[in-house]
């Protein structure tokens, strides 16, 4: 009972102290998708995904209700690292929602304006913010409106001076005039605690170590599982601290001679985590300020990056060489380095031959009518001596010469049209990405491999049935010196039960090291002699690895290896069922570059359809 | 055949702002009797440089715009029907070998393949054209120049220009204008106010950024002379964005979004 009226007071408490106006609330997946857009066009990095932001602590004197409830104490801010721009998940700031919309477009417009080198070193944050705003105005005028209006409606909501004390009034007094007329106050007045944090500036302070919980990979895992629970996206604060020792804590004292709070020290020692509430250490997580992660990097167990152990020698699959050495883009030396990957092209040992599964004998069947028929599509060629139709324009020509020269022999016998089969010059490799994370559910009967296998598996009888030349490679990888390469196909293999046996055998690997696995095939693909190139990939999600090979480096080491393939003339294509795709994929392969299934358990059936459609405008375009 | 225009005889050459030094090679080109490849994106003023130096070098033009069903005997001639007999009727570039002139063959890779078959004679030193269909082998006068053109950005996917081809031509590569001549370009075109076209072009080239990711292709010179147009006959700016730069560039509704956002903080009134 006691209990439950805590529960009751707390929910109200809460409530009233809340400051927004939640009926007008626009949240950042209603905007994300122009936003970006947006922010790219105005000067933002094309690399920066757009996400949302953990709320931080800010040091600002809290109303008395607030204090009460206990909230109130963080505030969510913009700001951009090298991998993220971030935004609140929602903004409830104005009781209007246009304004609440603007606010999101003004911030994105702060963070992405190309502000002069000097500006960006402003002294202090407020001179900062304040050279920013003023750029950002002088740079698209069409802004100026906009500012006016949002910092009117800003104003009214923020504490009116003369009813604070005096210090803290002639802090507000600075902020306000900072909004209204940017550029004038040069530093805030001396007062022992912040002021009221500024929805429409960037964060003062923005948490720099985010990149060390690197949440890009825990949300790839959770998206290819199908949770996009927004509260997972939100980072967490991150803050580097010595490993624990083995034994378990060793209490120090730190140079604040404080004893650790709940948020500055939790569930430091990883290795004897055995914490299964994964949803409570959600909970707790949002609850706490800074979470405090070891060097190690592993956080709470749905983010643990395992380290995987290879099988051994005589379980693992037959590596086929020694292995080929790949250089690897490093976008912040801007160059390639040279052998930074190994790719050891491995064959399956245990596949068994077989056929077709049963379960895919029927779609097989229509694939196979549908593809032959499109290797037996004909083509019409002109000026023969026999034909099925006759070419009137080469009959015209024949006439005319017959009688421009009165000689009957003069003109070209050649009237007629022959009916033949095109030849479909076309070479097709497919990359699939068989990563750990292909062992998530797609749904309660199917896991990511399974639908990526049935998926080879009718790709491979359509294919064989267009008589197109294919191969078919599958990829994973254990940090630079281990980029696994499974052959399944060869564009020399045949594709008999053998292949079939190799497809059955598919299984989860290890991580993503996309970079080096392209530039494999690309080699493999740049041998063949067809006219027409398909580099196919196959994926569930974005490039990473145990080591810095995630986040931005990942992506930019894949966006060069694209670049390469097409340079050489192919045609690089992504399918992906990964639901965050639209975040970093037009970065890779370009807005018309890649397609995404939104079932997963669909790709099957839609895998040879898309490969008609590209083909088709390939060789028809 | 209905693709084929010729220029009108003017006696004012058309405006056109020089990107490089493309009119001094063009005409050293002209005078070594020499073909030339012309590269760069839709609407960067590929055409209009033709059109120009055909006016200044007081040529007929001959334009051919390439698609993909032109064929050999669309640029050389076929026999006609005519009363009672058939006529042989040249095509365009036939009659500017005869005639002497530029034969333009403007996205020339769209064009069908056996088209090269005619264009290699003509564009090594024997400089010939052989009709097949007459039995005829014309030599090119010292005044007939061959121009082909095309756009490598979109193409590269599909269709590309074979080697063998583009070794045949000097081959210059043409791009947007730098911002100070492309805001020229739209006061002479439209005498659009300077500021106006100021901003018109920072927008432009903003767009341009934003190619490869969210759009295919930035916006061209000859959108933004379309949009000037509309603004300066006192249509509202940032509609006239939407209808000549935004919507032709993207049928994305939220890339549409995010770029109206970017014109509103571009153009946006007062009373927006």
């Amino acid at each position: 009972m006691e209990e439950q009226v805590g529960q009751i007071w707390d929910r109200l408490i809460t409530r009233v102290a809340k400051q927004g106006y939640a009926e007008a609330a626009v949240t950042l997946d209603q905007v994300k998708a122009p936003l970006g857009v947006f922010f790219r066009a105005l000067g933002g990095d094309s690399a920066l995904r757009v996400t949302a932001t953990t709320a931080t602590l800010h040091k600002a004197r809290r109303n008395w209700l607030q204090r009460i409830a206990g909230s109130g104490h963080k505030v969510e801010l913009a700001w951009q690292d090298e991998t993220c721009l971030y935004l609140p998940v929602q903004l409830d700031v104005f009781p209007d929602r246009q304004l609440n919309r603007d606010l999101y477009f003004w911030l994105a417009a702060m963070a992405g304006a190309r502000v002069p080198a000097e500006v960006h070193r402003g002294v202090n944050w407020i001179v900062d913010n304040q050279q920013r705003t003023l750029h950002t105005l002088r740079q698209f005028q069409g802004l100026h409106h906009r500012y006016l209006t949002l910092v009117q409606a800003y104003i009214a909501l923020r504490p009116e001076p003369e009813r604070l004390k005096p210090e803290a009034a002639a802090l507000e007094r600075a902020i306000q005039q900072a909004l209204i007329q940017p550029g004038s106050v040069a530093a805030l007045p001396q007062a022992g605690f912040a002021p009221a944090p500024v929805s429409l500036w960037l964060h003062p302070d923005p948490p720099r170590s985010a990149g060390l919980l690197n949440s890009d990979d825990a949300q790839d895992r959770n998206a290819s599982k199908g949770e996009t629970r927004q509260t997972q996206q939100r980072r967490r604060q991150a803050e580097r601290v010595e490993k624990p020792d083995e034994q378990g804590f060793t209490m120090g004292v730190r140079h604040e001679a404080d004893l650790f709070s709940f948020g500055e020290f939790s569930k430091m020692d990883r290795g004897t985590d055995e914490e299964d509430d994964l949803d409570q250490a959600e909970n707790i997580a949002n609850d706490i300020d800074k979470m405090s992660v070891a060097q190690d990097n592993t956080t709470v167990a749905s983010r643990i990056k395992f380290d995987l152990d290879l099988p051994s020698e005589q379980e693992d699959d037959i590596p086929l060489s020694e292995g080929v050495l790949y250089p690897e883009w490093d976008f912040k030396k801007n160059q390639l380095l040279p052998d930074q990957c190994r790719i050891i092209p491995m064959m399956s040992r245990n596949a068994v031959d077989c056929e077709l599964p049963d379960h895919l004998q029927k779609p097989a069947r229509r694939l196979r009518r549908q593809f032959e028929s499109l290797s037996a599509r004909p083509q019409w060629i002109r000026g023969q001596y026999e034909g099925d139709k006759l070419d009137l324009d080469a009959y015209l020509d024949y006439r005319g010469g017959i009688a421009s020269s009165g000689s009957a022999h003069a003109g070209d016998p050649r009237l007629y049209y022959q009916k033949r089969p095109l030849i479909r010059d076309m070479a097709c490799l497919l990359l699939a990405d068989l990563s750990l994370s292909t062992d998530a559910w797609v749904n309660d009967n199917h896991q990511v491999i399974d639908v990526i296998r049935d998926s080879v598996h009718l790709f491979a009888e359509s294919l064989h049935a267009s008589g197109d030349q294919f191969a078919i490679h599958g990829f994973s990888s254990r940090r630079r010196e281990h980029v696994r390469f499974n052959c399944i196909k060869d564009f020399n293999d045949n594709y008999d039960a053998k292949v079939r046996g190799r497809i059955a055998d598919i299984s989860p690997g290890f991580y993503t090291r996309m970079g080096a696995a392209i530039r494999h095939a690309t080699d493999l693909l740049g041998k063949q002699s067809a006219q027409k190139k398909l580099l196919l990939l196959l994926t569930d999600g974005k490039p990473n690895d145990l080591d810095r090979y995630e986040g931005r480096y990942g992506v930019e080491d894949t966006r060069k290896a694209i670049l390469e393939a097409r340079n050489q003339g192919l045609i690089p294509f992504c399918i992906t069922i990964d639901e965050e795709a639209n975040q970093y994929l037009p970065y890779l392969f370009g807005h018309q570059g890649y397609t995404f299934i939104r079932q997963a358990e669909q790709l099957p059936k839609r895998l040879p359809q898309l490969y008609m459609t590209l083909t088709g405008k390939l060789l028809g375009g | 055949m209905s693709a084929v225009t010729q220029m009108d005889k003017k006696d004012v050459l058309p405006f056109y702002e020089p990107q490089g030094d493309e009119i001094e090679l063009f005409m050293h080109a002209y005078e070594h009797k020499l073909p030339v490849l012309i590269k760069g994106p839709t609407g960067c003023g590929k055409t209009r440089f033709i059109s120009y130096m055909a006016e200044k070098l007081n040529l007929p033009l001959y334009t051919v715009a390439c698609h993909d069903d032109l064929s050999a005997s669309d640029l050389v001639g076929r026999h006609l029907i005519g009363d009672g007999a058939t006529v042989w009727s040249d095509g365009p570039l036939t009659r500017a070998v005869r005639e002497g002139g530029i034969c333009y063959l403007d996205e020339v890779v769209e064009a069908r393949k056996d088209t090269t078959v005619v264009i290699h004679p003509l564009t090594d030193d024997r400089r010939i054209l052989p009709i097949d269909r007459t039995g005829e082998t014309l030599h090119a006068p010292d005044n007939f120049m061959l121009v082909v053109s095309y756009n490598p950005g979109y193409q590269n996917l599909l269709k590309g220009m074979k080697p063998s081809t583009r070794q045949r031509f000097l081959s210059m590569s043409f791009d947007y204008l730098p911002a100070t001549a492309e805001v020229e370009v739209l006061i002479n075109e439209t005498s659009l106010d300077k500021g106006m076209a100021q901003r018109l072009v920072v927008l432009a080239n903003t767009l341009r950024e934003l190619k490869d990711q969210d759009l295919e292709e930035g916006a061209s010179t000859r959108l933004l002379v379309y949009t000037a147009t509309l603004i300066n006959t006192g249509f509202d700016p940032v509609k006239a964005c939407r209808a000549g730069m935004i919507e032709p560039l993207t049928d994305d509704p939220d890339i549409v979004a995010g770029l109206m956002e970017l014109v509103q903080a571009a153009f946006g009134s007062a009373e927006a």
